[in-house]
């Protein structure tokens, strides 16, 4: 029995045997909205010159959203006519009351008056105007539907009016409790509707063509730009799957079903979609035109580089490359530059993972160039510019590359590549250890206007590198030692980019590395240890660079060395140069540490050579410190001096807190040690001098907090008052660390062998 | 008693009702209080609004109604079931109609709760099974259910079993029913001729097919399976027979249209085999088998966008049909996309894991790919669950070859060899020939003068490689002659039987072929 009903199915989308695709492409059918537009506009006419110029206007203006956009309810459209002139909503009301209540015929003759408005010598509305080719498209529509359909809309249109005095209606029966019957006919209504369940419901209604496709593109422009504005991963999936349910042709709902699979990192599903997507695109790219440059060899071109795509932000780069290839044989086959294109900058982010040679990407931005691509060539430049910035190019060149590709992103106003700009300038200038300009760079995005806002009125400011420039600016104010502003900044951070969307990772790691840094400075290891973990998981090259650091502050010397070792070897293979450094810095540190400063040179001056090479000053300015302070060991404080003049500069123009602080305090045992050999005279004059110096260097470290080095300073600073004889500053320096010395355990290091 | 007080409205509906006219047999049934009127009442109104529902998607209002089209009976339908199903006045008829009813809402558990109760009241429904069938998924499900345990339950069981794919099971179950006295029924009979259909056992479902076509000669139900199978021997006279007499029976079924599309398609008339494949379709959207045939008559056609939107059309229709994803792998692989078509040979296998041709269709992407490792894994499995096509041997033989691994090369050779020669009939199968003129010269190196001269000879029996076994036993009688003229010694270690100097050597040498059972 099952069969015989199953057999009773007809399949829309057959007719005469031949199958339609999509039949999505014909986009005009009346609608009871419609009719009411079309009630509108000849009211329009009949008013004529009994409006008013400015309602004219106004009126004007509403007509092409009315138009154009989704249907929308009688009173929603009511009202929206009421704004701008009263006296023609209620007449439009009336009209469709009149037709509503009337007879099929009213509507017949309703339609048949339409097409007068063509008519005469001075026609209402000219043929080819908006509102003349809506009109045409509708009194088209309509003649051609067929007996049957003619009174369904007519029924709809029945519907649609009641469905709206039923809405108002509800508050009136409300107050009046009106007869029993009707009660009784809604107790009907009511237990026919309470049994309905969850999965009903959700599926409640299917929207229209222009309401899907309204929804679909906010919700992909919100998923671009602002994803915590967009509906939660789970809630859109529901509703797509409502959508594809009602309307299974509806091929874009795959693919935001796509992106919304790649927000929670479902391979699984985001292919699917993405699959399905193509397959859809297919049909309906076969049906305009086969196998031409636009139809249907085009969507398969981009399907296998979408696929591409999708491996790569997975992680799998074979698989990816293997798409890659796919995409780029048939990208050949049929001379599809524009495509190729593509492919070129999708092979150059593959292939950086392998190797470092820009060839492929120079060639890139060329050829983007020259097929008038500005999108794909200045992302190319970005490109360019942060791998050679990574390479130690000089830095006037590099800007001079990103002033270039601004022009280009200015000219054609592309908003987003601006920000990515501004973004990547923060980070190379604090690449460069210049902290101003890095900061100056990151409140220039901040507080800029991006054109996206001008354009659509979404605010397009949760891009990455917005998460970039503020994850920055964090960390710039921790150095600064405005824990308090940083802490500020990172609550913003969060409530941005909550902790399961796109870019959150950026500032988890930014957190937690701040929170490691104030950690070592307040001598607080363990706690610091207990972040390792979770820097390690976001950036593992970090994480092992961190757990040295907390090793060799405990004290355990061999293990640091030997973590140390093994990150060293691996940074020289990756080529990343900053971490080569900062690890040969540890690594000295370790050896002075165990009084061996002999040792310790060699590596300070490889690290010093390194960071001049590639230009990163901040770095530079470090290991000089480091070096100066081997020298004051070594026994020739007069050289650690000069050399300390060389560095002292930029640390306290461009130096974090910490850094500045452990600077003067070098400098003011250089000018200690250096003294001895002085007159007395000259002697006074130069410790009088280390004592301001160490002054300074107290109020750095107290501001990060760092009680440990204050101890030290404290120490040294009251040896030396007691050396000029000035006892009651003595005693208070000296009552100070004795303060200090009973909170904090003394470590193993003896207090003045060490500088950090 | 109210049986026969609503004797009269009832057969006077049952008329209007077996004329199609829903409405009016509803009508007339109103008052009646006889569980059987009822039941009759409630179907005519339910079919009354599949019924116009049918018609209503042809006039919809464009596409944005497309979706919304519904039967407006079946929630009033429901309320009133379910107030007779809380008050326990239904009947198994009834019950029947309130699953259906719950289905088509698409409240699955509650639909299957009902219909298992409907299986308590009245187990020789045999509606309210299928529609239970329809309803599982997968074996898991199937355990939890409580059944009526009648011999009603033993057919549904081997019915399910069918539909999941445990062939083996349901193949037991028939046995045992035939046993307990059914030997007659035909419907066990093409049960059985369907399962193993469904694990391509051809020649016996043939035969059983053969049988049931002798005992019941005017059926039209699964003749459709009956027409794959012949298509798939390419038995055109036997086909175009079964086509002609389908025809005559009734040329307006399912069964007929797509046993005349598989005629045409086997003729090579891919136009008017995809015309009637529409027929079948649209006869019954849901039979989906007709939605992959198609596809493949477009594939046939080169219509290769036709081809994935029929495809993506079956899929839609079942999720679990293998056929449509691996015709979908097989039209972008057409379209020279081996990735992008690994996707769909996966999903294909999934869905058949034992079933070489995804495997193979799989290895052969990987080949294109270079990604040799992968393909090898591939055809070694296709070869491991038993190839059908025995392709996937000489395709490992010819990457091992590639790969310069020749012993390995030389035993795929020797196996498929094995298995050309053991499954007894004689296909012509072009690879044999390369088979032996492969292990002619990989015996000729590795000096086994034997057996290289005993496969060279083989060659000599095929055309494309007669001259070069020529060659080759020619050479091989020139090297002999010298190496007994020169150094005996040396060679007598040649001679050595290869098991022994296998030991001897850490690489493992080939056994040499036993052609005495090889011989055609």
């Amino acid at each position: 029995m099952a069969s015989v009903h199953e057999s009773l199915y007809f399949n829309p989308m057959m007719t005469n045997g031949v199958v339609h695709a999509n039949v999505f492409g014909i986009k005009d059918w009346v609608t009871p909205y419609k009719m009411a537009l079309l009630v509108l506009l000849s009211e329009l006419g009949r008013a004529g010159a009994q409006l008013g110029l400015l309602e004219r206007r106004r009126l004007n203006r509403l007509l092409l959203p009315l138009l154009q956009g989704p249907d929308m309810s009688l009173s929603r459209l009511r009202k929206a006519i009421e704004e701008s002139c009263p006296n023609l909503a209620s007449s439009v009301h009336i009209r469709i009351k009149l037709m509503a209540e009337g007879e099929l015929k009213d509507m017949e003759q309703f339609f048949d008056d339409l097409s007068d408005s063509f008519t005469g010598t001075e026609p209402e509305v000219h043929k080819t105007s908006v509102v003349g080719l809506f009109l045409r498209h509708m009194i088209l529509a309509y003649n051609k539907l067929s007996f049957s359909q003619v009174y369904k809309l007519y029924t709809a249109l029945q519907q649609y009016f009641q469905n709206d005095e039923k809405k108002n209606g509800i508050d009136e029966t409300d107050m009046e409790l009106t007869n029993t019957d009707e009660l009784e006919g809604k107790m009907e209504k009511e237990e026919l509707d309470i049994p309905l369940r969850e999965e009903e419901i959700s599926c409640g209604g299917p929207l229209s063509q222009k309401q899907a496709e309204y929804f679909l593109s906010q919700q992909a422009s919100l998923l671009k730009n602002d994803e915590t504005k967009a509906l939660t991963p789970a809630a859109l999936q529901k509703e797509l799957n409502n959508l594809l349910k009602f309307n299974p042709d509806f091929a874009e709902a795959h693919y935001l079903s796509y992106l919304n699979s790649l927000r929670v990192q479902d391979v699984f599903s985001s292919t699917h979609s993405l699959l399905h997507y193509f397959d859809r695109l297919i049909l309906t790219g076969a049906e305009s035109k086969s196998n031409g440059d636009e139809g249907y060899g085009r969507s398969l071109r981009y399907a296998a580089l979408n696929l591409a795509a999708l491996h790569c932000r997975f992680g799998h780069y074979q698989q990816a490359e293997l798409a890659l290839q796919e995409a780029i044989r048939i990208a050949q086959e049929s001379n599809d530059h524009v495509c190729l294109q593509h492919c070129l900058s999708w092979l150059y982010i593959l292939e950086q993972q392998s190797s470092d040679s820009c060839v492929l990407l120079e060639h890139s931005v060329k050829k983007a160039v020259h097929f008038g691509l500005p999108y794909l060539a200045s992302l190319g430049i970005q490109s360019l510019v942060q791998q050679r910035a990574f390479a130690g190019k000089t830095a006037n060149k590099l800007m001079d590359a990103l002033k270039d590709s601004d022009l280009l992103h200015w000219k054609h106003s592309l908003s987003e590549l601006i920000d990515i700009s501004i973004a990547q300038k923060t980070a190379i200038w604090r690449l460069y250890g210049r902290s101003t300009m890095a900061l100056q760079q990151a409140q220039t995005l901040l507080s800029m206007n991006s054109l996206e806002s001008v354009n659509v009125g979404v605010q397009q400011n949760n891009t990455e590198s917005f998460a970039v420039v503020l994850c920055h600016l964090a960390e710039l104010h921790a150095e600064q030692g405005y824990f308090a502003a940083a802490s500020e900044i990172l609550k913003h951070l969060k409530e941005r980019f909550p902790p399961n969307s796109q870019h959150s990772q950026l500032w988890m790691l930014f957190d937690q590395k701040i929170q490691f840094d104030r950690a070592m400075n307040d001598g607080r290891y363990h706690i610091a240890d207990s972040l390792v973990a979770g820097i390690t998981a976001l950036n593992s090259i970090e994480g092992v660079y961190r757990k040295a650091i907390v090793l060799k502050a405990q004290n355990q010397m061999s293990e640091a060395h030997k973590l140390l070792q093994k990150l060293l070897t691996h940074c020289q293979k990756i080529k990343n140069t900053e971490m080569v450094i900062s690890v040969l810095l540890s690594t000295a540190e370790l050896y002075w540490r165990s009084s061996c400063h002999t040792i310790a040179l060699p590596v300070l001056l490889q690290a010093l050579a390194l960071s001049r090479e590639y230009s990163l000053q901040y770095l530079a300015s470090e290991t000089v410190l480091n070096l100066a302070f081997s020298q004051l060991i070594l026994g020739i404080p007069e050289q650690a001096l000069n050399i300390l003049h060389m560095a002292i500069e930029p640390i306290l123009a461009h130096g974090a807190v910490l850094d500045k602080g452990c600077a003067m305090f070098l400098v003011a045992k250089c000018q200690v040690a250096s003294a001895t050999s002085y007159t007395p005279q000259k002697k006074a004059e130069a410790l009088e001098s280390a004592i301001l110096n160490l002054n300074e260097a107290k109020v750095y470290f107290v501001k990060v907090d760092c009680r440990e080095q204050l101890r030290d300073v404290l120490y040294f600073q009251a040896r030396l008052f007691h050396t000029l004889g000035r006892m009651q500053e003595r005693n208070k320096c000296a009552m100070l660390f004795r303060q200090l010395h009973q909170e904090l355990p003394a470590h193993g290091v003896p207090l003045i062998n060490a500088f950090k | 008693m109210e049986d026969a007080r609503d004797l009269d409205a009832y057969t006077l509906a049952k008329s209007y009702f077996d004329l199609k006219e829903y409405d009016r047999a509803a009508y007339f049934l109103r008052g009646c209080k006889s569980q059987k009127a009822y039941f009759l009442y409630m179907y005519s109104r339910y079919l009354s609004g599949e019924k116009k529902k049918d018609d209503e998607t042809v006039d919809s209002l464009g596409p944005l109604e497309k979706g919304q089209v519904k039967n407006e009976a079946l929630r009033e339908l429901r309320v009133e079931l379910s107030k007779k199903h809380k008050a326990r006045e239904l009947d198994g008829f009834g019950l029947y109609l309130y699953g259906v009813v719950l289905r088509k809402l698409d409240l699955v558990k509650e639909a299957i709760d009902v219909f298992v109760e409907a299986a308590h009241v009245l187990p020789l429904h045999w509606g309210a099974w299928l529609e239970l069938c329809n309803l599982i998924t997968d074996k898991e499900m199937l355990k939890f259910l409580s059944l009526p345990d009648t011999w009603m339950k033993e057919f549904f069981l081997a019915h399910i079993y069918t539909e999941l794919q445990l062939i083996e099971e349901a193949l037991q179950k028939y046995q045992s029913l035939i046993d307990a006295g059914f030997s007659k029924s035909t419907y066990i009979i093409s049960q059985i001729a369907v399962a193993y259909h469904n694990i391509r056992d051809i020649d016996k479902a043939l035969s059983i097919f053969n049988e049931l076509r002798k005992q019941d000669p005017y059926r039209i139900e699964n003749m459709d399976t009956f027409s794959n199978l012949l298509y798939v021997r390419s038995m055109k006279p036997e086909l175009s027979y079964l086509a002609h007499n389908l025809c005559e029976i009734d040329k307006y079924r399912v069964e007929t249209c797509c046993v005349i599309g598989n005629y045409y398609s086997l003729r090579s008339q891919h136009e008017k085999a995809a015309l009637y494949f529409q027929r079948a379709l649209k006869l019954n959207p849901r039979y989906l088998g007709a939605w992959t045939l198609m596809g493949h008559e477009y594939m046939e056609m080169k219509n290769t966008s036709a081809a994935i939107q029929a495809y993506r059309h079956a899929i839609e229709v079942n999720k679990r049909d293998y056929r449509a994803w691996y015709g979908l792998g097989q039209t972008y692989e057409i379209l020279k996309m081996p990735f992008y078509c690994l996707y769909y040979y996966r999903r294909a296998h999934q869905l058949r894991p034992n079933d070489s041709r995804m495997l193979v269709a799989l290895g052969e992407c990987y080949e294109k790919l270079n990604q040799l490792v992968e393909a090898k894994k591939c055809y070694w499995r296709a070869y491991a669950v038993g190839d059908v096509e025995k392709m996937a041997l000489v395709k490992l033989a010819k990457l091992h070859e590639q790969l310069n691994e020749s012993e390995q090369a030389a035993q795929c050779y020797i196996k498929y060899i094995q298995d050309i020669y053991s499954c007894g009939e004689i296909v012509e199968h072009l690879e044999v020939s390369t088979a032996f003129r492969y292990l002619a010269q990989y015996y000729f190196k590795c000096k086994l003068w034997d057996e290289a001269s005993a496969c060279a000879q083989k060659c000599c029996a095929f055309n494309d490689t007669r001259e070069e076994g020529k060659a080759l036993l020619r050479q091989i009688l020139q090297l002999r002659n010298q190496g007994e003229n020169s150094s005996t010694e040396i060679s007598a270690s040649f001679f050595l039987p290869a098991s022994l100097s296998a030991n001897n050597t850490p690489t493992r040498r080939v056994s040499p072929l036993n052609l005495s059972s090889v011989t055609p």
